[in-house]
């Protein structure tokens, strides 16, 4: 059912966001830095929520970010929170944050990330 | 009314080594624009790009905080004029700085907040910054996270300055010094 999925699109400010409810994946490309991310986020929070919820089934996070403003990382924190306390609970959760290894403040923030999450979070510099 | 002199304006960019200067009401598309510039300017000139992404990082940082902060009060014409530079200093570091009017008050409260994190090494800082990040979500006011200041800290390579000028009883400048 495409009402399952969600599908916002790029803009210069904000990133390429797409989930799949039959697949259980969330995928996030691009820059993140709007005036206000906890509306963009918002729905993606949402949308995580009731698949945890309601679907019972693995969900795989696959990041392509690239610079993301402090309310950003607030807002994808708040996400891997939720994905940390389902793992915790026994829900199959995995990660994966590819960026380009000429970039390593992406691959910083995205160790940090990690730091908090005991669940498979994978972070792979492509060269 | 004195005359503009562009040629002394130069000067004082040249002097200063100003890359990038905006002065003026601070819109959400003009600050999005002027970033993106940025970038493609520091970009060109074959800067690192984890050199592009701090400077471009704490530029959002700084505008966006400025915008949140004229928005919430309301700030029109002389009151919501802001000033963002890029610039370097002798060492050859990027400097980004901005200022803007505040509430005396607020201002005050802000230089307390920076002097705090002045205190701070860089274990202390993203330990703050940890904890900020999970402030509970009702805690936090008008969509602030609160974190833009600990993050520009972090980035920094020297503790951050800022000062504030009295324009009246009421309101202030105040402005920000981030040396990356």
């Amino acid at each position: 059912m495409t009402t399952d999925n969600l599908n916002i699109s790029e803009t210069s400010s904000t990133p390429a966001i797409q989930a799949n409810w039959e697949d259980g994946t969330v995928h996030m490309q691009g820059d993140s830095y709007p005036e206000n991310s906890f509306e963009l986020f918002q729905p993606v929070i949402d949308w995580v929520e009731r698949f945890l919820r309601e679907a019972k089934r693995p969900l795989r996070l696959e990041l392509d970010l690239l610079y993301l403003n402090t309310s950003s990382i607030r807002a994808l924190m708040d996400i891997l929170d939720m994905l940390e306390e389902a793992h915790t609970r026994g829900t199959g959760i995995s990660a994966v944050w590819r960026y380009d290894a000429a970039n390593e403040r992406v691959g910083q923030l995205a160790e940090e990330f990690k730091e908090d999450c005991t669940f498979p979070f994978e972070i792979t510099a492509r060269t | 009314m004195e005359q503009l002199d562009v040629y002394s304006l130069r000067e004082v960019f040249n002097r200063q080594k100003i890359m990038l200067c905006f002065n003026g009401p601070f819109t959400a598309t003009l600050i999005e624009e002027i970033g993106k510039a940025l970038r493609k300017h520091m970009e060109g000139l074959q800067e690192s790009p984890s050199s592009v992404s701090d400077v471009f990082s704490v530029y959002i940082e700084l505008t966006q905080n400025i915008r949140r902060y004229t928005v919430l009060n309301n700030l029109q014409e002389h009151a919501a004029t802001s000033t963002i530079v890029v610039s370097h200093d002798d060492e050859g570091r990027h400097v980004v700085s901005a200022g803007n009017v505040v509430r005396a008050g607020d201002g005050a409260t802000l230089a307390a907040r920076i002097a705090s994190l002045a205190g701070m090494d860089k274990n202390e800082l993203k330990a703050a910054f940890k904890a900020q990040l999970r402030q509970p979500r009702d805690e936090l006011n008008n969509n602030s996270a609160g974190l833009g200041l600990i993050d520009m800290a972090r980035k920094a390579s020297q503790p951050l300055i800022c000062s504030l000028r009295p324009i009246d009883g009421e309101w202030s400048f105040f402005s920000l010094r981030v040396v990356l």
